[in-house]
């Protein structure tokens, strides 16, 4: 049997906030649908005194539930406030899209970072997404990590909404403000050569300065590998730390690129445990962010 | 010893400022909206100017381990653009509720003319809806009277005083509002309003009850230090430091601690939840920078 989202937020809260909590809820909900942005603006602001701030507690299933529900969807980082907000945002009417978009932009432009962060994860549950480009590409501008991350991690609206210039500057970004690629819905399906481009100068500007270069960049750099990225990646391959190497592996392997093969025949070892999957992506990123 | 700086309008001060509050102990501080010294012409700006007292300034200030809290409100100069000043009254119902929000402020008289009594009213009915405290400024010209009407259109609205601080008080006009059982604030600020030998002065005549001392460091010549130099220079005169952590700490606590969104926990050991969205892997401006650097090794090199 699946659920909806709304079912599914429901249940969890139900489940997890307090009698007074859930009866203050269901009273803003009806309010909220009479589509008067006052009660909606109150309520999202009030809501983390009433309903409290615990994370989500989900079951393996909730997750899958929820991914079920609407693919892409992760809220394993939610909390039960943002769950509660976004249950209110569900319940303003959405007949008339100019109206409804107005009131919800409202709250873009007035929202503090917690709330921004709920509002970036509630649009992929919210109807009239296509409307939302904009905002994502603005978004992205944001000097708050944690708020960024809200629109780049664990979000399937960036892969489905983003043109290809706002989705390549969300990838940019992450690696200059510190923030794993590996979360980003849609990193592989989406590669590009302009993207590349710019990560294999980014990559080899970085070298020059004697910076670190944030490993993840070369799993989305090595499909459109050029001389410059091949030459970078062999000196790292030669020079670099296990978790460097590593990720040059993985990267190589990827590509069909007779050149990478003789990278890889610097180190072997390195290069068996890529091609036979000992080593991922995501292991490589909990390494290079430990949390 | 820990200080909490209950005025001061950060938007305005550098990041040096920060790290200087942060080494001499300011563990929070209060930004109540205010006036930019230039008047605003749309309520666009209003909206903006709210948004960074609950969002990027609370970030930015995070960054250097200090908590950030504000107030909203249309300040008393601005009340006089009626036409304005009804769009700012839309638009507060938007910015009360939001977590770092601990009163309504700072509003109050600066000529004492209708347009701003009448604001001030409204605010104060405002104030009473959403069950947050006040914060009154009062005028620099006309002080004693515009301290007074203040406090006498407080109690016609049936607001009890421990809800309210009058702020930038005086050896003028602190007995009377002492008497009169509200908070009773003084700001330390160079040249004009009050300095901290007379503030010392202040707290030996009238004891620590009831007495706040904050900086309203601002865009003008002012310390945002004062609060902790302030504190110090009491310890050093004599004070007891019972007095000075009243006064330089636990009377704005109480005070601002009625909104409920004012908890000595959120700074001494910080829900997970904050830790995560306000400090964890951010930094202020540019990837890749450490948000604090204590003492570089050498400070003629640029890395
Ligand atoms: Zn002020």
């Amino acid at each position: 049997m699946s659920y909806t989202p709304i079912q599914l937020l429901e249940n969890w809260i139900l489940r997890q906030a307090s009698d007074d909590g859930q009866a203050w809820l269901d009273t803003q909900r009806e309010a909220v649908t009479t589509g008067e942005p006052k009660s909606l603006y109150m309520a999202f602001g009030f809501t983390p005194r009433k309903i409290g701030k615990a994370d989500l507690q989900l079951t393996e299933r909730d997750i899958n539930d929820a991914a079920e529900a609407r693919p892409g969807w992760q809220p394993q980082t939610w909390t039960i406030d943002q769950a509660a907000r976004v249950l209110l945002l569900m319940s303003l009417p959405s007949e008339d899209d100019a109206a409804w978009f107005a009131t919800i932009e409202k709250l873009f432009q007035t929202a503090e970072v917690r709330e921004q962060i709920c509002l970036y994860q509630a649009l992929q549950l919210l109807p009239h997404q296509e409307l939302f480009d904009d905002r994502l590409a603005e978004g992205i501008r944001t000097n708050i990590q944690t708020v960024f991350c809200a629109i780049a991690h664990c979000n399937p609206l960036p892969m489905e909404l983003m043109q290809e210039p706002a989705w390549n500057q969300m990838v940019l970004k992450a690696l200059f403000i510190g923030a794993a690629l590996d979360p980003i819905e849609g990193l592989d399906q989406r590669v590009n050569p302009d993207l590349a481009r710019m990560l294999i100068d980014f990559a080899h500007e970085r070298r020059a300065a004697k910076r670190p270069i944030p490993v993840e960049l070369w799993r989305v750099a090595a499909p459109f590998a050029d001389e410059i990225a091949l030459e970078d990646m062999k000196a790292l391959y030669a020079t670099g730390e296990t978790l460097e190497k590593s990720a040059i592996a993985l990267a190589l392997v990827s590509t069909a690129l007779d050149e990478a093969d003789a990278i890889l025949q610097t180190d072997p070892e390195i290069a068996k445990r890529a091609e036979s999957g000992s080593i991922t992506w995501r292991e490589i990123a909990q390494q290079a962010y430990p949390s | 010893m820990k200080f909490i700086d209950p005025h001061i309008h950060v938007t305005s001060r550098t990041t040096d400022d920060y790290e200087a509050m942060a080494a001499a102990g300011v563990a929070a501080i209060i930004e109540p909206a205010f006036w930019l010294g230039q008047p605003r012409t749309n309520i666009g700006s209003f909206q903006d100017y709210f948004s960074s007292l609950v969002g990027f300034e609370k970030f930015r200030a995070a960054q250097f381990g200090i908590r950030h809290y504000c107030t909203i409100g249309l300040n008393s100069k601005e009340a006089n653009n009626e036409a304005l000043a009804e769009q700012v009254m839309e638009l507060m119902p938007l910015f009360l509720a939001k977590e770092n929000v601990v009163a309504v402020g700072e509003i109050g008289f600066d000529d004492m003319t209708a347009a701003e009594e009448k604001y001030l009213r409204i605010q104060l009915e405002m104030a009473k809806e959403v069950n947050l405290p006040i914060l009154i400024h009062t005028p620099h010209r006309n002080k004693k009277q515009g301290t007074y009407r203040s406090m006498d259109i407080i109690e016609e609205h049936e607001i009890p005083p421990h809800m309210v601080v009058i702020d930038h008080n005086n050896e003028e006009t602190c007995e009377e509002v002492l008497r009169r059982g509200y908070w009773t604030a003084f700001t330390i600020y160079p040249k004009t309003k009050m300095g901290n030998e007379r503030m010392v002065e202040v707290v030996k005549k009238y004891g620590a009850e009831r007495i706040i001392i904050d900086s309203s460091a601002d865009w003008g010549v002012s310390d945002p230090l004062a609060v902790p130099k302030t504190g110090n220079l009491m310890l050093e005169r004599g004070i007891p430091q019972e007095h000075v952590e009243l006064t330089c700490y636990k009377n704005a606590l109480a005070a601002y601690g009625q909104s409920g969104q004012f908890e000595e926990s959120d700074w001494l050991s910080p829900e997970p939840i904050d830790q995560r969205s306000l400090f964890e892997g951010n930094s202020v401006l540019r990837g890749g920078q450490t948000p604090r650097v204590d003492k570089p090794e050498d400070d003629r090199i640029i890395q």
